[in-house]
């Protein structure tokens, strides 16, 4: 007799379970049990995980749900009198999966009522609804969640017996279990000696289970934690809610022996059970849906015409026959590729959206692997060129492989990209298409607050501690909960804490909620709702399925990304605003290709609000990299990553690059693979080649071995294709040397390398965004504020930045703002040049509409003074006008007005007195209060806008600041290397990169441009709190000019009173 | 008309001064919250020189070398502001509170009605000096300002340090110095104030007044006009006190006598020079002392209550602490005294009349003489009504004081339902249970070995594992049979039927094993 648990939730029952499934497995497989099923609530969340975990331990992985249901009355709620009584909640049936039609079935079961949920978390289903679902699924009578629990406790023995021959009714005799759980609980006793008697009575089967909520007793910990998130309460407070005991875990076949020695065919039942179950997942019934083909074509002729079209426009108008016959013969072979693997359909889908991105005038452009392909180029879906570039098709498709290709689109963020998200659902219908969900874990963060609260700390000192728990993404020895907890003053010998901070650490990755993905988006042939259950996304008209994208790539969905990105949104905006202000349409695939003053921009690392390359880490490479050319760009993009940061291959490529180290090759037939990129490996294509050339891999064998390389939880797979690579070496003569080298190289590379034709697709709006800003930084600037939030810095960083390179600025001002920033025309030496005016959307808390409409109105009439402005507005609020006022918005609007006469007077026209006095006139034709000083005018700028079009705030203090021999950041350029110089600026960055071993890098804004500084991490531990804290730093240290690259290696960091106004920073990101 | 102000700066920390004089002139910190979340509550000027400030976690604070920490004691900051009213009603009977801030507990400044006192006591300025002299007397450092208007004197009081005396007419000008800050005005009006730039009393007092009124309405016409001196409220005077207290936390548990008697001088010295300002005398002092706890489990503090009713009264400390010797020799607490409490009444017997009117039900006061009667029989803490806990885990009710339910018809319930009582066993009874294959077999208790029949279990619990109350324990309900020999046949008879149904409960984080009950 062996038992089999068929009623496990993980931690996917998000806050009602805590184990992953992994974990779940993992101790099924220690327990020598051969299936479990799990059956999570409303929905097979950890379904795909739990799949794979069990296979690859040779479990059996039963699927199932706990659904909500309506008609069996409400769980037994708590007596009234406890504090924590909760509002009754539904009965909810344990269903498992028999065959695929019970899979089927459950998916658009829980689809139906969860679409129709009005908030999250409260859907159920109706009877009616399971009866119409009922085939294929098998009905289990529940433990305290369960139907028989609620029956008995609210109405008695009869009740629950009319209840189970309902579920009888719904599901058949054979079809409905009453299950046995015993968690050494009387009351639970009470109920299975009641559950035994109905199954005798009613000719039903028993069945034990142990209504598993997590893997082992020690997580019954944070089960109670999550009860109390669930319930916004404290362990202290939580009493009955949380758990009796910690009994509801994994038991082994002898325990529950043990346990039911009285019943033991419950027991018995439970392999039967398992073995009637045949589904698992790897039967899902999924098809990608067939793209409709007027009468006579296929899909393949279809793809075909419309591919070969493109290609004539594409390649056609190339001056080049050689290019055109290799480009002609590498598309034949990818269709005959595409055709053999049947993937037509997928490609004319992705052809559709961009026909209709082209149609609505939105910018698109595929990146990632897809740039790899000719086809992809044909239609018009990616715009780098890849036979030209000699890029490798293999990196995206291959016969091998048996996965769908991964094609994302690039599309601006915002509404133009929610339109084609759009289209894809009324294309292809609610029900078959959703986007892919995000799996909310804990992380350092939300595990210290949630925890915390649980345990009853206070807000304030959790506030304390969020702030110094590190987001970014270095994890330096201290960056750990137990220094943090010391940083806040935490006894760490207090039990309480020490439990505190034991938590955070176990809490961490566990599942917290479903979010949507950013982009990524599943459609299906047929209904995608019995493949996977669907729910409604936060957002109106989008739903979202119960997995994310790992999870949907391992059950063999394909997968679109429907990305936003911020700067397309820019460029998109130019196009616009170009034509209108400069007078000059601009093409973006006709710029010029290598336009000399944009590269010299780019050389000096002058980047700020370019796409890619505006990064601290980008600008401290580029004087290095000097590009001169678009390649050299593709590399630029590339380099500054962990791959070959951590591969060791930035520094050589580098060195190689100024002529300072020879380029050489491992092994000489790696030359013509190495060659652009001076014999140093930077993409993964170039490994991919590296193994086909060095060990005669297929194109789609080497990129499996790239996979394995990257897969970090397949050690086995990567020894096996380690072996292979090292013997395909040894008989193409390598030696043992060359073939460590090239191991590592390949090794270290392939889980963080970047493909060359994302870097090149990514290279191409890095170069449009830089030379739009050399050559309409207006238009450039007003783009980029009004689709911030996005890039590295802040809109105040921007603007100034703007400044420095000569562009008038102009504050926000009542009678000329708009919502967005545009450009307006002023007088510079005698000509008409375009500025920058700043919009309404930089006022704190200002609502756009209240913003047009004030520009409607001014339109009919303009404003004569400030009572007539707020006569006429009566929609705006009191605090917009006080800040619109604060920041000077008003002063144009009568002679003498200055930002207090302003706050003057909208303070008496925001009080009404009534009727009878409003005609009284104001007493004092200005008034009593007197004119913000410049520090004043600083804080206010910063607070309601924050930024300032007018001096930087380190200009009013440079006098102060010579004296104490601080150097501007223009100084800095003329500066010997090995100086002792003494910086100071506003903080607008502190990072601290994975890569670089504990130093923080941090950048310091003056009025002339942008100093940076390395801090060591010894100092960064000694001055954390300085550094991170304060907003304006003195640094002194040496000076470093290498290369001309500059940067203060700092010795000693003290803060400088500046000013209090609240500048930003973009801190460890 | 004229009013003084008395106002105690960071009361909480002289608190605690003024009944650790040695602690003047040394940086103390005041602490609250329960550990781990203890914080800084309040600093002296010394501590805040050293760089301490509120808000600080213990650990920080005690970071500061030479700091003295102390927590914070509301009962401790009752008695210092009853001591501070006390000083403020030996000039005028009109005294009342000062404004209170929305997060204080109690108020750090009072306001007295002084008109008419120079006859008595000489100047204003003399007055003034006088109250700085009597609240010091009581161990109160204070600022003392006067004023022709309340909130004119509390405005000087608290913004200035010493002795302020603002002659009638000067208001506006003496207040114009302060920060707009001191006059205690709330967020949102602040906030306008710092947009237009107005930074003190003076720069307020400038605007026109209809302009305030047309901007910041009648409120702010108030804090206009407390700006300048001129806003008047009525004086809403406190009766006299009907008892004075006083009360000290110990730093360290005091086990001897001698030094508690040290601190039982410092106690009574303030009571009586406290009932000297009121000229009256102790008719009844009572002594509460809290003992340390030695079993961490129990929640309710350990008292030890001695009172004396003195036959004729007196203030005379040197007789009180005698008397007062004399009793806690005889009757010594049984455990280290962590605090101190002194009650004195007056000795004015007051006299009461029963209302024609009241309903019949039993006296209160004869309830309370019943109740303690009792208690007196059934021992200490033993009596009160039960109130069941939200709790899984062992002995989850709690016991309030008994109070008079309110009278209900009750209707018979229709459903009856079969109900099973367990007398339980408090404290639990030692038990000793046999197993066979982790089933029970005998048990023994009392000194008494029974067989176990039959059983149910085990019912197992665990809970409060977050915190040093954890438990874990399995209970089981079992049927023995004594197995004591019977001598008479009878007897033997009614022996074989004479079984009983336990409540036995095994703790498995002491691993021991208790009856806790037994079944009717």
């Amino acid at each position: 007799m062996k038992y089999v648990e068929l009623h496990a939730a993980s931690a996917f029952s998000f806050l009602e379970g805590a184990s992953r499934p992994e974990d779940l497995v993992s101790r099924t497989k220690e327990l020598e049990m051969p299936a479990i099923a799990l059956v999570d609530k409303d929905g097979v969340y950890g379904a795909p995980r739990f799949h794979m975990a069990a296979k690859s331990v040779g479990i059996r992985p039963h699927v199932g749900a706990e659904v909500s249901v309506e008609g069996f009355g409400s769980r037994a709620a708590p007596p009234r009198w406890m504090p924590n009584s909760f509002a009754a909640r539904s009965v909810r049936l344990p269903l498992l999966v028999e065959n695929r039609t019970g899979y089927q079935n459950l998916c658009r079961l829980v689809t139906r009522y969860k679409l129709r949920e009005k908030e999250k978390g409260t859907g159920k289903a109706t009877l009616e609804e399971i009866a119409e679902h009922a085939e294929g699924l098998v009905c289990l009578t529940g433990g305290e969640e369960g139907l028989l629990a609620a029956s008995l406790a609210n109405h008695g023995y009869d009740e629950a017996r009319k209840n189970v021959e309902t579920l009888i009714a719904l599901f058949g005799k054979r079809n409905v279990y009453v299950e046995l759980q015993r968690h050494y609980d009387p009351g639970e006793e009470r109920r299975n000696q009641a559950a035994v008697r109905l199954a005798e009575t009613l000719g039903l089967t028993l069945l034990a289970t142990n209504g598993v909520r997590y893997a082992t007793a020690a997580e019954r910990e944070l089960l109670d934690v999550f009860t109390c998130i669930r319930n916004h309460t404290k362990l202290e407070t939580a009493g009955r809610l949380l758990e009796r005991n910690d009994e509801r875990h994994l038991r082994s076949n002898e325990e529950m022996l043990e346990l039911f020695s009285d019943l033991p065919d419950a027991i018995g039942n439970t392999g039967e059970l398992s073995a009637r179950l045949e589904y698992t997942l790897a039967d899902l019934g999924y098809e990608f849906p067939r793209y409709p083909v007027p009468d006579g074509e296929t899909m393949d002729s279809f793809l075909r015409k419309r591919t070969q079209e493109g290609f004539e426009n594409r390649y056609g108008a190339k001056p080049n026959e050689e290019l055109f016959e290799r480009a002609q013969k590498q598309m034949q072979r990818e269709l005959a590729l595409i055709e053999k693997l049947k993937l037509a359909g997928y490609f004319l889908i992705v052809w559709d959206i961009i026909r209709f991105c082209r149609e609505e005038k939105i910018l698109v452009q595929g990146r990632g692997s897809a740039a790899n392909s000719a086809v992809c180029y044909s239609l018009g879906i990616t715009a780098i060129d890849p036979v030209g570039m000699e890029l490798l098709f293999e990196r995206f498709l291959s016969e091998e492989r048996g996965e769908w290709p991964d094609i994302d689109l690039d599309l601006p963020s915002g509404e133009q990209r929610e339109k084609a998200i759009q289209y894809v659902y009324q294309r292809y219908g609610q029900l078959g298409t959703a986007m892919t969900a995000n799996v909310i874990t804990y992380r350092d963060r939300s595990a210290a607050r949630e925890v915390g609260k649980a345990l009853g700390f206070d807000q304030n000192t959790l506030d304390e501690l969020s702030s110094v728990v590190n987001s970014g993404e270095w994890r330096g020895p201290s960056d750990n909960f137990e220094n943090h907890f010391e940083q806040v003053g935490f006894d760490l010998n207090h039990p309480r804490v020490r439990k505190y901070w034991e938590l955070c650490e176990r809490i961490q990755d566990l599942p917290r909620h479903l979010g949507q993905h950013s982009g990524g988006m599943v459609v299906c042939q047929g209904q995608l709702d019995s493949v996977v259950p669907l729910e409604p996304a936060t957002m109106p008209g989008r739903v979202v399925v119960q997995w994310d994208k790992d999870d949907c790539a391992d059950m063999g969905i394909v997968k679109m990304d429907l990305l936003g990105l911020g700067m397309m949104a820019v460029l998109e905006d130019c196009l616009e605003l170009i034509p209108k202000h400069y007078g000059k349409p601009v093409d973006l695939a006709q710029l010029p290709p290598d336009d000399p003053p944009v590269y010299e921009t780019l050389r000096k690392a002058d980047t700020v609000g370019m796409f890619q390359v505006e990064s601290r880490a980008q600008m401290a490479s580029l004087p290095r990299n000097a590009p001169v050319k678009f390649y050299d760009l593709v590399v630029q993009v590339a380099i500054i990553r962990p791959g070959p940061i951590v591969g060791k291959m930035m520094h050589p490529y580098m060195r190689r690059r100024q002529g300072k180290e020879s380029v050489t090759y491992a092994h000489p037939s790696l030359e013509q693979v190495l060659k652009r990129t001076l014999g140093v490996p930077l993409f993964q294509e170039q490994l991919l080649r590296m193994a086909m050339i060095a060990a005669n891999f297929t194109g789609g064998e080497a990129e499996e071995l790239r996979r394995a390389m990257g897969f970090k939880r397949s050690e086995e797979r990567m020894k096996t294709i380690e072996a292979r690579l090292r013997s395909g070496m040894t008989q193409n003569g390598f030696s043992p040397e060359v073939q460590e080298e090239i191991i590592t190289q390949i090794s270290s590379f392939a889980r963080y390398g970047f493909p060359e034709s994302h870097a090149a697709s990514f290279a191409l709006i890095a170069y449009a965004s830089a030379y739009l800003k050399f050559h309409y930084l207006a238009a450039f600037t007003a783009a980029l504020l009004n689709n911030q939030p996005m890039g590295f810095y802040s809109p105040a960083v921007l603007v100034h930045d703007a400044q420095l390179h000569g562009l008038k600025v102009r504050p926000i001002n009542v009678l000329r703002s708009e919502w967005n920033c545009t450009v307006e025309r002023t007088m510079k030496e005698g000509k008409e040049v375009p500025c920058l005016r700043i919009g309404f959307r930089y006022v704190r808390g200002m609502r756009q509409t209240a913003a047009e409409t004030i520009v409607a109105e001014r339109q009919k009439c303009p404003f004569e003074g400030i009572g007539d402005l707020i006569r006429r507005m009566p929609e705006l609020q009191k605090s917009e006008f006080v800040t619109l006022s604060e920041i000077g918005a008003l002063n144009y609007l009568g002679k003498g007005t200055h930002r207090r006469t302003a706050l003057w007077q909208v303070e008496r026209a925001a009080r009404s007195a009534g009727p009878l006095l409003d005609p009284i006139p104001e007493q004092l034709e200005l008034s009593p209060l007197q004119q913000m000083t410049d520090e004043q005018r600083l804080v206010a700028d910063f607070h309601g806008s924050g930024m300032t079009t007018g001096p930087h705030p380190m200009s009013y203090c440079r006098e102060a600041l010579t004296k104490l021999q601080v150097k501007r950041a223009c100084d800095l350029p003329r500066l010997p290397d090995g100086q002792y110089t003494r910086v100071a600026g506003c903080v607008i960055a502190r990072q601290r990169p994975g890569t670089a071993k504990g130093f923080v890098f941090l950048s310091l804004e003056d009025e002339t441009g942008i100093s940076n500084v390395i801090v060591n991490p010894d100092l960064y531990e000694r001055c954390r709190k300085v550094i991170n804290g304060e907003k304006f730093l003195r640094v002194d240290g040496i000076l470093q000019n290498q290369d001309h690259t500059i940067s203060i290696k700092a010795s000693r960091i003290l803060p400088v009173s500046i000013t209090r106004a609240m500048t930003e920073s973009h801190d460890f990101h | 008309m004229a009013f003084a102000s008395l106002f105690v700066p960071d009361f909480p920390v002289q608190a605690v001064m003024r009944l650790e004089p040695e602690l003047r002139d040394k940086p103390v910190a005041i602490l609250a919250g329960a550990p781990p979340l203890t914080q800084v509550l309040a600093v002296n000027r010394e501590a805040r020189n050293a760089g301490v400030e509120a808000g600080m976690t213990k650990i920080q604070a005690e970071a500061f070398q030479g700091i003295a920490c102390r927590w914070r004691s509301l009962i401790q900051e009752a008695t210092a502001y009853a001591a501070l009213l006390d000083s403020a009603w030996t000039i005028s009977p009109r005294v009342a509170e000062g404004p209170r801030r929305q997060e204080q507990d109690f108020p750090d400044t009072v306001v007295l009605d002084i008109a008419g006192c120079e006859r008595l006591f000489g100047s204003q300025e003399k007055i003034a000096h006088d109250l700085k002299r009597v609240a010091s007397d009581v161990g109160l450092e204070t600022n003392v300002a006067v004023a022709s208007n309340p909130l004119a004197a509390v405005c000087a009081a608290q913004g200035y340090s010493g002795i302020t005396v603002i002659p009638a007419g000067e208001e506006g000008r003496e207040l114009g110095r302060l920060s707009v800050e001191a006059l205690r005005i709330p967020f949102e009006f602040l906030e306008t104030l710092r947009r237009w730039g107005i930074g003190t009393c003076a720069d307020l007092a400038a605007l026109p007044e209809v302009a305030i009124v047309e901007r910041l309405g009648q409120e702010g016409l108030r804090w206009w006009r407390l700006a300048r001196g001129a806003e008047d409220q009525p004086l809403i005077a406190k009766d006299f006190p009907s008892n004075f207290e006083e009360h000290m936390d110990l730093d360290s548990p005091v086990k001897l006598l001698e030094p508690l008697l040290f601190v039982l001088k410092r106690l009574l010295e303030q009571l009586c020079a406290r009932l000297r300002m009121h000229i009256l005398s102790i008719g009844e002092i009572q002594v509460t002392l809290s003992l340390e706890r030695r079993d961490s489990r129990r929640k309710e503090p350990v008292l030890h209550i001695r009172t004396l009713r003195l036959p004729v009264p007196t203030r005379d400390s040197k007789l009180l602490l005698k008397l007062l010797q004399l009793d806690l020799e005889a009757h010594p607490p049984s455990l280290p005294v962590i605090a101190v409490r002194m009650l004195t009444v007056p000795r004015k017997a007051r006299s009461r009349q029963l209302g024609l009117f009241l309903p019949l039900s039993p006296d209160p006061e004869r309830l309370e003489v019943t109740l303690a009667r009792i208690q007196s029989t059934v021992g200490e803490g033993r009596v009160g009504a039960p109130v069941l806990l939200d709790t899984h885990g062992p002995e989850s009710f709690r016991q309030n004081r008994f109070v008079l339910p309110e009278m209900k018809e009750r209707r018979p319930s229709s459903e009856k339902r079969p109900t099973t009582a367990m007398r339980v066993y408090r404290p639990p009874l030692p038990a000793m249970v046999e197993s066979r294959k982790d089933k029970p077999t005998y048990l023994t208790c009392e000194g008494v070995r029974r067989q176990v029949l039959a059983f149910a279990g085990p019912w197992k619990t665990k809970g409060g594992w977050w915190s040093e109350t954890a438990w874990a324990r399995e209970e089981w309900d079992m049927e023995v049979r004594p197995l004591r020999p019977r001598i008479r046949a009878e007897e033997s008879r009614e022996a074989q039927e004479e079984t009983a149904l336990y409540r036995v409960c095994k703790d498995l984080r002491r691993k021991r094993w208790f009856v806790e009950g037994i079944y009717d």
